[in-house]
């Protein structure tokens, strides 16, 4: 089973905000891109468990900060809510930071029934035009990814 | 003969570069990424310094070559200008389109892999000092325009993010036969070892620094700045004196050269 965290600043997220002003100034979507936020994705793989929100809890207080961050699990499978276009950037090439955090989570932590670390940024793109998708799409080649290392999909929400 | 050094938000190696660009004879200005891009045109050749431009934000050189000033300089680069573009420069060039291949993002300087007995012994930033060996010919480069090829340069790096990726097959075998790969990663002996600490980032083909196809842009991981005058050679160094040249000089000399020579 995989274990969903969703991972957000509840400070101002400075990333997500410059992302939004060079969308809107030097890329001109100034007219269709109302919002940009921003989430960090971990979704981990594990052995099957009776508990698995209780596990969630575990991995947050290794992965989440919670003086500046919050937290939603989900188990299995991910969906958001309507209003915005989740885009997930994550890398095709290996990802370092996830070997990292696996290792930490059962090497460090003990947590042994941990069986893979994927990590990704979720991009939220706050679009008013008829065509989301079709958008993001250009926004995500355009700045949000370097094909030469990362990869992107649209997320269904709860609307799809 | 006048250099622009950018400066984006984040830079931090301008000042060091000026001070380079100035030793070796030019004059030399700091140009702000929100002065009028169109007064760029006054300038005979451009630098690129290194830090962490936008804090790295969406990754490193994202934001920055999104900003009119790199449009500009890829009219500049066009025209044939020499730019020189060093670590976050040098990253800010390949997220422009510039290099390697004009017009599009071809590669990626991905997160440092370091790799040793083929097991992964370290990731992400790291500082040391590097030998580079000069894989191009003479006059072929604008940033290594006097140096003979095979010699082999002290040049110090400071990144987390030097990994050259491509997914474009055969893009570095075209490189490689253009002259474009200027630096590689080598030992004392000037032997490339593709493993760490040689190949200090897990770069392919311990590739340090590239040009355009035309030669005028070079984009390196390494600071020559840092290895300018001899005294900032490490302390190991028997060629530390407080009074001499350094190996990192030879970049600088290199572009005025190609300046004079481009009249």
């Amino acid at each position: 089973m995989k274990i969903n965290l969703r991972v957000w600043l509840v400070i101002p997220d400075a990333e997500a905000a410059t992302v939004k002003n060079t969308l809107v100034r030097r890329l001109g979507y100034a007219d269709v891109l109302k919002d940009v936020r921003k989430e960090r994705l971990f979704s981990i793989e594990v052995e099957e468990t009776d508990d698995p929100l209780e596990l969630a809890g575990r991995f947050a207080r290794e992965l989440v900060n919670e003086n500046k961050e919050s937290y939603l699990a989900s188990v299995d499978s991910l969906k958001f809510d309507d209003g915005f276009v989740p885009v997930k950037v994550g890398l095709h090439i290996e990802d370092g930071e996830a070997i990292s955090v696996m290792n930490r989570l059962v090497h460090r932590l003990g947590l042994t029934m941990v069986r893979g670390v994927e990590k990704a940024t979720i991009w939220k793109l706050y679009l008013q035009t008829p065509d989301k998708e079709a958008v993001a799409r250009e926004i995500a080649e355009r700045l949000l990814i370097n094909p030469n290392k990362d990869r992107y999909q649209i997320l269904p929400t709860s609307k799809d | 003969m006048k250099i622009a050094v950018m400066q984006f938000p984040g830079t931090n190696c301008e000042h060091e570069t000026l001070v380079s660009v100035r030793t070796a004879g030019m004059e030399g200005e700091i140009f702000r990424w929100n002065r009028p891009e169109q007064e760029l045109s006054q300038f005979d050749g451009y630098i690129i310094p290194g830090g962490f431009s936008y804090q790295d934000r969406v990754r490193a050189g994202a934001i920055a070559s999104k900003e009119p000033v790199m449009d500009a300089l890829r009219e500049e680069a066009a025209s044939g200008k020499p730019i020189i573009g060093i670590c976050n420069g040098f990253q800010i060039l390949v997220e422009s389109g510039i290099l390697p291949v004009p017009g599009e993002v071809s590669m990626a300087l991905a997160q440092n892999v370091m790799v040793q007995g083929k097991k992964i012994v370290r990731r992400g930033y790291y500082c040391a000092w590097t030998t580079l060996r000069h894989e191009a010919d003479p006059g072929r480069c604008a940033g290594s325009f006097l140096i003979d090829k095979g010699a082999l340069l002290q040049v110090p790096i400071a990144h987390a993010e030097g990994n050259l990726v491509t997914v474009r097959d055969g893009l570095v075998q075209e490189m490689n036969d253009q002259g474009q790969v200027v630096f590689r990663y080598c030992d004392w002996q000037g032997r490339i070892l593709k493993e760490f600490p040689v190949n200090v980032n897990g770069s392919t083909e311990n590739i340090a620094g590239i040009c355009n196809p035309e030669g005028n842009v070079l984009g390196m991981m390494p600071h020559p700045e840092r290895a300018y005058f001899a005294w900032q050679l490490p302390s190991s160094d028997p060629r530390k004196k407080v009074e001499a040249p350094g190996p990192g000089r030879m970049i600088f000399e290199s572009m005025k050269r190609y300046i004079e020579v481009s009249r």
